[in-house]
């Protein structure tokens, strides 16, 4: 039975004429008929080439509602996408091009379907993907699926740096570095503004200060941080500071601190009769009265300038260091969330020389500015003392260094992170940016505020951070 | 790298069908696109979307706002609002990570909550369940008439009301919703800590009333 009999057999049972057997011999006459053998056959064909443009008209449609996205890419940052046939189920697609990446810095491979590149614009694009099925012929019209492309913006260009205003009456330098002598070590600072306040024009409300005093061997130096939420806090981390250094000045410009000295001699040897004891008052004494003084000052400003004493609110740290004959002598003060701590020669333990007042539990951050410190009964764990024979670095540093480097207070007891931050210094760091402590070094000061630039997301705040060496 | 999680809950019940669920999209893409123009929300904010019609689904997991990607979304059946409610708390204990002596944790999420109606299941029992949760506001946003401010004064404090459930309003909600997030990210890299009230966000819209 050949291909139109078996045809004409169905259609007309199909149609209610079923051919009997008896009538077969007649089908077959019927079939040999030119003019109905050739309906047949051109029946057929249209019926095929119906079944198949279906096909194709399903699949495209298939294909284009099948959703197809691409991870985003960033501007600035090595992209790499592909486009997989094989994952899709595109199979029978034959890729023509990929339209839309024009002007983005990145290219498409027909070969491999990959997309890469680093992109140099951002924006949302739509890329064109033209393609054409294996089964259609080479001059049929190509389909085009789209395919959005998210190019975020370099997240560190999209920071401003907008200057201060230097017309402001509290104005201060956005950003200062320096480097001094004390005695035997070498101070090298800076402080910068963050990149937060950069982004709106603001100020920096970090500060420093310092004394080195030659004639008693004794050297202060003062951190401290203005609260982000203070609008004077500018001020009172300017004033703070400041305080510091000058009620040490008579002192340490005079007499010195004979009985304090006498009693850390005593300590370092071990003589004398209830020397720590006296010594604790000794220390909580003078420093204890150095801060008392700092917060009176700061309480004067606002007195006289009839603000809230709260809109000065400023961390406050410092340190008084002396060398004897013995080793260094360091003590210590701190209030708020700043690091002071002391690394040893060989670099094998450090010393967290103060408690840290941390925001979320305690009630808190505390300031300077805060009467009720004074008043607490912890306020002597405010204070540090160390007797050394020597050290390699010592350490004072605002949040701003604390966060991105340390992250916890718990990594501030571990002696590899501080470790860790002496390499970051030598240019362990992605951007390879190296501050060479040494005393010959006359750029130090400078390497330093570079190396401060460091990136790391989430941590823009000022940042200010006083090695000696 | 503490993130600053961010909990879109969207109603996608039948009602929002048609130009109202449209606007939202387009709301939340114009979000995106504002949001990924501000260097500190772009470094901090990590964007989540969940959405509730019978049932509550996550349509996007906790995504960074550079990776984050548009879900479809379409809108139909019912009002399963405590169903949202209880997966947004599972997802908070999941996808936000706690401070510990060890590590910094994330800042506290903030919660955005859009409906049109009222709740169709049994969300009393699943308030308390949010409320253990710790978030730095949740602000819920009654669209239209249909929509009850009454149930949302119960979730939070922080309710806001649009008279007309329009392409314009609803646009005006998300502009307000990305200036919140936005300045929420800045407090947060500036003072190191939250914005936790309506009245230190930036002021919200015409179009939009503070339910009191």
């Amino acid at each position: 039975m050949n291909a139109t009999q078996q045809y004409l057999e169905q259609l007309f049972a199909n149609g209610n004429l079923p051919v009997t057997e008896a009538r077969n011999k007649l089908l077959q006459q019927f079939c040999q008929d030119e003019v109905n053998s050739k309906a047949v056959t051109e029946i057929l064909t249209y019926q095929n080439m119906l079944m198949d443009k279906w096909q194709l008209f399903n699949r495209i449609t298939t294909i284009q509602e099948q959703p197809f996205t691409i991870p985003n890419a960033t501007a600035g940052k090595p992209y790499e996408a592909v486009i997989d046939r094989d994952q899709q189920g595109w199979v029978d697609m034959e890729v023509i091009e990929l339209n839309g990446l024009e002007d983005t810095g990145l290219q498409y491979d027909a070969e491999t379907g990959s997309i890469t590149g680093t992109p140099t614009a951002h924006g949302d694009r739509k890329l064109v993907l033209r393609y054409r099925l294996q089964q259609e012929p080479e001059e049929a019209e190509p389909h085009e699926k789209s395919i959005p492309l998210v190019i975020n913006p370099n997240p560190r260009l999209l920071w401003k740096n907008l200057g201060s205003d230097a017309t402001d009456l509290y104005w201060k330098e956005d950003d200062i570095a320096f480097t001094a002598p004390l005695g035997g070590k070498l101070l090298v600072a800076a402080s910068k503004r963050g990149r937060s306040h950069a982004n709106t024009g603001g100020f920096r409300d970090d500060d420093i200060a310092y004394g080195h005093f030659g004639q008693t061997g004794w050297s202060v130096i003062a951190v401290a941080d203005g609260a982000g939420s203070a609008p004077l806090a500018r001020q009172g981390a300017k004033l703070a500071v400041n305080a510091v250094v000058n009620y040490f000045t008579p002192a340490l410009t005079g007499d010195g601190l004979p009985e304090l000295e006498l009693l850390l001699q005593e300590y370092n040897h071990g003589t004398g009769a209830d020397t720590q004891k006296k010594l604790n008052q000794q220390i909580y004494t003078h420093l204890g009265k150095a801060a008392l003084y700092a917060h009176k000052q700061l309480e004067a400003f606002a007195h006289t300038k009839e603000v809230a004493l709260k809109d000065l609110h400023s961390t406050l740290l410092f340190v008084l260091l002396k060398q004897f004959a013995f080793g260094y002598a360091v003590l210590s003060f701190s209030v708020g969330d700043g690091v002071i701590g002391l690394v040893n020669t060989d670099q094998t333990a450090a010393m967290l020389m103060n408690r840290l007042d941390v925001g979320e539990f305690g009630g808190g951050t505390r300031f300077i500015t805060m009467p009720e410190i004074f008043k607490n009964e912890l306020f002597y764990t405010r204070f540090g003392c160390k007797v050394v024979d020597d050290f390699s670095h010592l350490f004072l540093m605002t949040d701003g260094i604390f966060d991105p480097k340390f992250v916890t207070e718990a990594a501030l007891e571990k002696p590899e992170k501080w470790q860790e931050l002496i390499r970051d210094l030598a240019g362990e760091n992605e951007d390879g940016k190296k501050v060479e402590l040494s005393p010959d070094n006359t750029q130090v000061a400078e390497e330093l505020s570079a190396w401060m630039d460091f990136w790391s997301a989430g941590n823009h705040d000022d940042r200010t951070l006083a090695i000696v060496f | 790298m503490r993130r600053l999680p961010v909990y879109l809950l969207l109603d996608t019940s039948g009602s929002m069908n048609g130009a109202p669920i449209e606007a939202v999209k387009n709301g939340v893409q114009v979000m995106l696109n504002s949001l990924r123009q501000n260097p500190q929300a772009i470094e901090t904010a990590w964007l989540s979307v969940i959405t509730f019609d019978s049932t509550a689904r996550q349509l996007v997991p906790l995504t960074d706002l550079s990776s984050f990607q548009m879900p479809s979304i379409t809108a139909s059946g019912t009002t399963a609002f405590g169903q949202a409610l209880r997966l947004v708390a599972s997802c908070i204990d999941r996808e936000v990570a706690l401070t510990t002596a060890e590590q910094k944790g994330d800042w506290k999420p903030l919660v955005f909550i859009m409906t049109d109606g009222v709740p169709t299941d049994d969300w009393n029992t699943a308030l308390p369940e949010f409320q253990k949760r710790k978030t730095a506001f949740t602000v819920a946003c009654a669209a239209g008439n249909g929509a009850d401010s009454a149930v949302l004064k119960q979730v939070t404090p922080n309710v806001v009301r649009l008279d007309t459930v329009d392409t314009n309003s609803i646009g005006q909600f998300f502009t307000w919703v990305s200036a919140s997030i936005g300045v929420s990210s800045t407090r947060i890299e500036d003072t190191g800590k939250e914005v936790t009230g309506l009245d230190e966000l930036p002021p919200p819209p015409a179009e939009l009333n503070i339910v009191v």
